[in-house]
């Protein structure tokens, strides 16, 4: 150990025995995104009130949330004997309960108590006894830290054996070469998606003939709906520091950047104040650790461009430029940030490396799939209509069953119609497959789908695969960069296509036509155009019925189609229908008490009346005639209608068998 | 470039610190959207000075990423999540009522300069689905009918803030 990293470790050590017993009781509250959108902020100003108020001796402290999210805002109480308790949903109205419990009136915040963290309490389970952590097999790794540590301490994160293995390989002289060879050892392999191994991708770096040369942290994490890289910025942004502090001795680069996305200004602060903590302590800079090794890391915040997250397009928009992925080769090892020879890695797979290097890659191995092809543990991010929204940490190879289990089973006790991994170039796979799934990359492409990011949404049986593939291929054609015309046409093709089978105008020759766009896009230059047509294919083949349902029948079992579904007055005896009719943005529903009516062509099928009179109103299957909306925005007099942007499904004023119908010539010989 | 005026050199001091060749496109233009709401055709030709490219460069990587503005922005902002756990819960719906009230369409704004719709990103509070955000703040669980409440407080006025 060097001396310089004794005297922090001493300093830190005293920081985190007072954290854990602290002199008088605290309460710490998540700040962290997820937190803050259900009201952490409010829930932290009311806390702070009330102790003031109260002159209560208790103090406040900062951690980043569980992964239990749906109980946020979560706040936790540590007394001065190392006891720590959970507790979720803290709302503002709650925090007189927590100050309550803190200050010795036991059982007070009973009813929120989650779990305990550390030590015990009579009647509150351990939090690892959870249902939600029952998959975490192999405990917390890369998440050990969170909803323990203060994310913006340091201290903290030296205290809990953060930095002591770059100490360690500095100190010791270590050859990067041998921390090269660890990574391809304990197999870490990259876990932006494409799973390279990052010892190799090191090596390519290493070799490289100039000196100049970047590091990059690729933390764009741009999928809907994953956000594992999120909690790990804001959670633990040291542990990637120290990864990419790593990663920069292994391959003689002396500068790295994080290049984070314009959506997370919590994970900009956070690790702009761990560069400039740990800069100011002498872990980052000149002769880091008096090992005579520097390197020095900055932020670079993107601007709300997906394709930013390919490793070119990262690079382009790095270098002062638009984002657009650029042709490879060269390969960013050969010619990357300003053509110098450069590596990018995902969020996680530096996370990955100080754990690695601290406890050695036999240990890593320990997690793993049962068939041994997918080593460690993975962090993972789940929503949609589950009752559990959180983030977790399990080896590979759990089954999803067992996923959907511990988020407490599909909302309502519905059925699981889809399974959506990865974002929307991934896939999209039905639920009757769910006993074939597990957490690893094999069953997933074993069904022409990949497993991704991290990111996972379960879907329920009130959704419809046609409207899920209008969100998805606008989602690409909106982000696709322009470059490529497979790419920029083929997603906009596809996006109007769905659009119109959802409008209701869908024609036999649409399907031909997908898989045509489909092939095309394989000649794109990356692969956001390469594998567009992934989801677009998964439903064409495993959703068959119900595309063909749409098409030839005109029929949205799930009833979202704008096109297929009208709403209906079902019963007038309803209260709530005068609510309703004033509710109607568009002023669609007529009449008086005891005679009210829809009007087909002004209804845009938003579902605000049903919101308020479900009773009173219906969604129904729409009679082939049924008129809709000539706009979907309807303008007030005067302002003409933008062009351009209306999509073309609504341009359809009524609803009419599509030409040719079922039984109407093949596709083709018209 | 065209003559310093006051303006010009405001925007000169904010980015007097970058430099070309330096990665610093990104923070510049972020500099001057977080001073003034936007990017102007000024700020353009500024930073295009001060990181030796020329002003089509600048304009070129403004208008190509989503987050930057180049006219003034409206007095409130409402993003709309365009997530799937979003779209799963009536997401699209809760689009559409908006724009059916303020009479605009993703990427507008009202023609008094009121309220501003966009396209907003997941960013992983889905728990929270389906949610907008009014400037920095989520207002999440949403059902159409409070999206129209929202959208005619919003438009009529009211304080984003009480919304
Ligand atoms: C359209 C597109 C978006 C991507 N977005 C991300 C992203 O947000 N984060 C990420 O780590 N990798 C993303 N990737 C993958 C990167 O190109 C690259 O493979 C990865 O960052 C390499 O890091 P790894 O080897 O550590 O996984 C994306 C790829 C494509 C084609
Ligand atoms: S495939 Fe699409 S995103 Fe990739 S370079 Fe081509 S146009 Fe751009
Ligand atoms: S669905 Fe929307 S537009 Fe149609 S009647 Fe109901 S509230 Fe009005
Ligand atoms: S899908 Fe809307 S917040 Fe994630």
């Amino acid at each position: 150990m060097s001396d310089a990293y004794d005297a922090l470790r001493e300093r830190a050590d005293a920081a985190w025995a007072a954290w854990q017993h602290p002199e008088r009781p605290r309460i710490d509250i998540a700040i962290e995104t997820s937190s803050l959108a259900g009201g952490a902020g409010d829930t932290l100003r009311a806390l702070e009130a009330e102790i003031g108020r109260r002159g209560a001796a208790v103090d406040v402290g900062r951690v980043h949330g569980y992964g239990l999210q749906w109980l946020q805002p979560l706040a936790d109480i540590t007394w001065p004997d190392g006891t720590r308790v959970l507790y979720g949903p803290v709302t503002a109205e709650d925090v007189g309960l927590l100050v309550d419990e803190a200050t010795g009136l036991v059982g007070a915040a009973a009813n929120l108590a989650v779990g305990t963290l550390s030590g015990r309490r009579t009647g509150i389970p351990p939090i690892a006894d959870h249902p939600f952590l029952a998959a975490e097999t192999m405990g917390r790794r890369l998440l050990a830290r969170i909803g323990h540590t203060d994310p913006e301490s340091l201290d903290h994160y030296i205290a809990t054996g953060g930095y002591f293995a770059l100490d360690r390989m500095l100190s010791r002289h270590q050859d990067p070469a041998s921390v090269r060879q660890l990574m391809i050892d304990a197999n870490l392999t990259g876990r932006g998606g494409a799973w390279f191994p990052a010892g190799m991708k090191w090596n390519f770096l290493a070799g490289a003939a100039v000196e100049e040369r970047y590091l990059i942290c690729n933390a764009d994490e741009g999928d809907p709906g994953g956000w594992v890289n999120r909690v790990l910025l804001e959670g633990d942004p040291h542990l990637i520091v120290e990864g990419m502090l790593t990663a920069a001795f292994a391959t003689g680069a002396r500068h790295g950047f994080f290049y984070i996305r314009n959506e997370y200004p919590l994970a900009v602060q956070r690790v702009r104040q761990a560069i400039a903590d740990a800069t100011a302590a002498g872990l980052l800079g000149d002769n880091i650790l008096g090992s005579g090794f520097s390197c020095t890391l900055e932020v670079i915040r993107g601007a709300g461009a997906y394709v930013c997250g390919e490793e070119t397009g990262l690079i382009s928009s790095v270098q002062d430029g638009r984002g657009m992925p650029r042709v490879k080769p060269p390969f960013p090892a050969a010619a990357g940030v300003f053509m110098k020879p450069s590596n990018v890695n995902n969020v996680e797979t530096y996370a990955n490396v100080p754990l690695i290097l601290r406890n050695g890659a036999e240990w890593f191995r320990q997690a793993a799939n049962p068939a041994g092809t997918d080593i460690g543990t993975k962090i993972f991010s789940f929503s949609g209509d589950i009752a559990r929204v959180g983030f977790m940490e399990v080896p590979f190879g759990v089954p999803l069953a067992k996923i959907i289990e511990v988020c407490g089973g599909m909302v309502g006790g519905g059925k699981l119609k889809a399974i959506q991994a990865g974002g929307p170039l991934a896939g999209y796979l039905p639920g009757s497959l769910l006993g074939e799934l597990s957490l690893e990359r094999a069953p997933f492409s074993k069904h022409s789908a990949l497993m991704g990011g991290g990111g996972i949404v379960f879907i329920g049986e009130g959704s419809c695969s046609v409207d899920l593939n209008v969100m998805f291929s606008e989602f690409l054609e909106e982000e696709s960069c322009g470059r490529c015309t497979t790419c920029h046409h083929g997603n906009q093709r596809m996006h109007e296509v769905f659009s119109r089978v959802a409008a209701g105008g869908g024609r036999n020759e649409d399907r031909h036509n997908l898989e045509l766009v489909g092939s095309s896009l394989a000649y794109s230059n990356c692969v956001h155009g390469q594998a567009s047509p992934t989801i677009m294919r998964n439903t064409l083949r495993l959703f068959e019925r119900e595309y063909e349902a749409h098409v030839a029948e005109h029929r949205c079992d799930a009833l979202r189609c704008a096109g297929m579904t009208r709403f209906r007055v079902a019963d007038q005896s309803d209260p709530n229908l005068p609510a309703a009719r004033d509710i109607c943005p568009t002023g669609a529903i007529k009449g008086e008490p005891g005679a009210f009516e829809v009007d087909d062509s002004l209804c845009i099928r938003c579902g605000a009346c049903t919101d308020l009179a479900p009773r009173g109103l219906v969604r129904e299957a729409a009679p082939l005639g049924t008129a809709v909306p000539e706009q979907r925005v309807p303008k007030p007099p005067g302002v003409p209608a933008a062009a351009g942007r209306v999509p073309l499904s609504f341009q359809t004023t009524v609803i009419a068998r599509p030409e040719g119908g079922m039984g109407g010539p093949p596709p083709f010989r018209r | 470039m065209p003559l310093e005026t006051e303006a010009t050199a405001e925007i000169r001091a904010l980015v007097a610190d970058l430099r070309p060749d330096d990665a610093d496109m990104l923070e510049a233009l972020h500099r001057v959207q977080h001073r003034y709401g936007y990017v102007s055709q000024e700020a353009m030709y500024v930073i295009a000075d001060q990181l030796r490219v020329t002003p089509a460069h600048v304009y070129g990587v403004t208008t190509y990423y989503s987050d930057f503005r180049t006219t003034p922005p409206p007095e409130v902002t409402v993003a709309w999540c365009g997530g799937p756990a979003c779209r799963l819960k009536n997401g699209a719906g809760i689009r559409d009522a908006m724009q059916a009230v303020l009479g605009i369409e993703l990427g507008e704004d009202t023609a008094d300069g009121r309220v501003g719709l966009v396209a907003g990103q997941c960013n992983g509070s889905c728990e929270q689905a389906p949610q907008v955000w009014v400037g920095e703040r989520v207002v999440g669980r949403l059902t159409a009918a409070r999206a129209v409440t929202l959208a005619r407080a919003l438009r009529d006025g009211a304080d984003p803030a009480s919304v």
